[in-house]
């Protein structure tokens, strides 16, 4: 055979693609369950770190913390325009809820969303953690937001996704700048919603205020910072109903 | 170097052809310390071994893996679409190794994240293809694709190591600077935990291994 021809070339470059493409359709394919199953147990262990259930680089094997959170953490869907919380429904009907709210009306296609409550070992509301997400510079960056029971003071950050540059943006993710986070406040003095800013710069702490509702900008990533500023707001802001409910009762 | 005399079935299983394809990258002929490929994702891998050890074991499997395929199909190949079915390859296995990293150590996966990808553009897998299994048979190739990729995954554990105990006082996550020296005013190095770290660190490296295999330019 002339393997110079054009005939040839194409192909055999159209019999490497076909093979190729399948080889990798099976594989991601059989390894789909397990990669869902990692990721969801990752999602539970930033639901834990930002609740401060567990620290940054605990080396308790997987079984052992699967059941930790089991025991410590529970999903509550809540309606975020009333702030009540939906009984009888679980994480998995908040897309199918969503769906049906979004077809009466059409600003409603976030309405339910899903927040986990954790509680102390006497069984006491402890923490409440809030999913967060919003656009930064290159993607859309998910987390959770802890607050203590008073809603009002940060527990903790995470990001458990995104798509930033590491080393600039992707710094969400490195432990020492979300520690700048715990105590900080989400309320202003007169109970209004204040939320928590992404300075740019260094905080100055000699500032009451700038104490309570400001972190330390990341440096090189402004629009993520800022990203990070506008989601937070805009989520504690749909959360205010529920909040203000849980923290009176 | 392939056309010997002996006619193939009397030549050996491991003979000095083979030898040489798997121990020569390892020392004298290292892809890191004397071609000086793959340096990219030398610095950005290594601040901690356990991330140099298995960014090595991606790049054994995929340059070994790769070899082979292509070695099997050198004499298929048309010539004037070579380096993109070589590229295909390359990706391909690489997606596989990325997909098993997200499976089953998803942690490791989502701190190497781009890097994993990146070993589809890493020269030396491509350089191997491209010099080795275009011309050698497969068993020789893999043997060859091995031998590179210990060769580029013996420096990164070497310099994440040097890395993981300077710049965090930790191996494999576990502690081995004593507290007590911590408490005499021992602090880290923030250097080592920083790219330009890992520069100097590499560049110390490559010149031991010359001063050793004494290599000279040419």
């Amino acid at each position: 055979m002339n393997k110079t021809s054009n005939a040839y070339v194409l192909v055999f470059a159209v019999a490497v693609c076909v093979v190729m493409s399948t080889a990798l359709a099976l594989t991601a394919n059989a390894l789909r369950p397990a990669q869902e199953a990692a990721a969801e147990f990752d999602r539970q262990k930033n639901v834990m770190l930002a609740a401060g259930l567990i620290r940054d680089g605990d080396r308790r094997p997987r079984a052992e913390l699967e059941q930790l959170y089991a025991q410590r953490v529970a999903p509550r869907v809540v309606d975020t325009r009333t702030g009540e919380v939906v009984d009888g429904k679980g994480p998995k009907d908040v897309e199918g809820l969503n769906k049906a709210a979004a077809k009466a009306d059409k600003a409603d296609a976030h309405r339910y969303r899903t927040v986990e409550i954790v509680k102390d070992e006497a069984g006491k509301l402890a923490v409440i953690v809030l999913p967060i997400s919003g656009r930064g510079l290159w993607s859309t960056l998910y987390g959770y937001l802890a607050l203590e029971a008073d809603g009002d003071h940060v527990r903790g950050i995470t990001f458990y996704k995104h798509g930033e540059t590491p080393g600039l943006g992707g710094e969400v993710e490195n432990p020492q700048w979300t520690a700048l986070w715990q105590g900080k406040r989400i309320l202003g003095e007169g109970g209004q919603l204040e939320s928590v800013t992404v300075k740019k710069g260094k905080v100055d702490p000699s500032r009451a205020e700038e104490k309570a509702h400001f972190v330390d900008g990341l440096s090189g990533a402004t629009i993520t910072s800022n990203g990070v500023t506008e989601f937070v707001r805009a989520d504690l802001r749909a959360f205010q109903p529920y909040l203000a409910r849980v923290t009176k009762s | 170097m392939t056309a010997t005399a002996t006619p193939p079935a009397k030549t050996p299983l491991f003979g000095g052809d083979e030898k040489k394809a798997i121990l020569d990258p390892l020392w004298d002929n290292n892809p890191i310390a004397l071609q000086v490929l793959g340096i990219c994702s030398a610095l950005a891998v290594t601040t901690r071994l356990d991330k140099s050890l298995v960014m090595g074991a991606g790049v054994v499997i995929v340059c070994a893996l790769a070899n082979v395929i292509i070695s099997c199909l050198r004499n298929l190949i048309p010539n004037k679409i070579r380096i993109i079915v070589q590229l295909v390859v390359v990706s391909g296995v690489v997606i596989v190794f990325d997909q098993v990293l997200k499976a089953y150590m998803y942690d490791l996966s989502k701190q190497l994240s781009v890097f994993v990808g990146l070993i589809i553009t890493n020269c030396i897998v491509m350089g191997r293809l491209e010099a080795y299994a275009m011309g050698n048979p497969p068993w020789r190739s893999l043997l060859d694709g091995i031998g590179n990729g210990l060769g580029y995954a013996w420096i990164l554990a070497v310099v994440g190591a040097v890395r993981e105990i300077f710049g965090a006082g930790k191996l494999l996550g576990v502690q081995v600077i004593p507290q007590a020296l911590y408490d005499g005013g021992y602090v880290n190095n923030g250097l080592m935990v920083l790219a330009p770290g890992a520069f100097l660190l590499l560049g110390i490296i490559v010149w031991v291994q010359r001063a050793i295999s004494g290599y000279v330019e040419k």
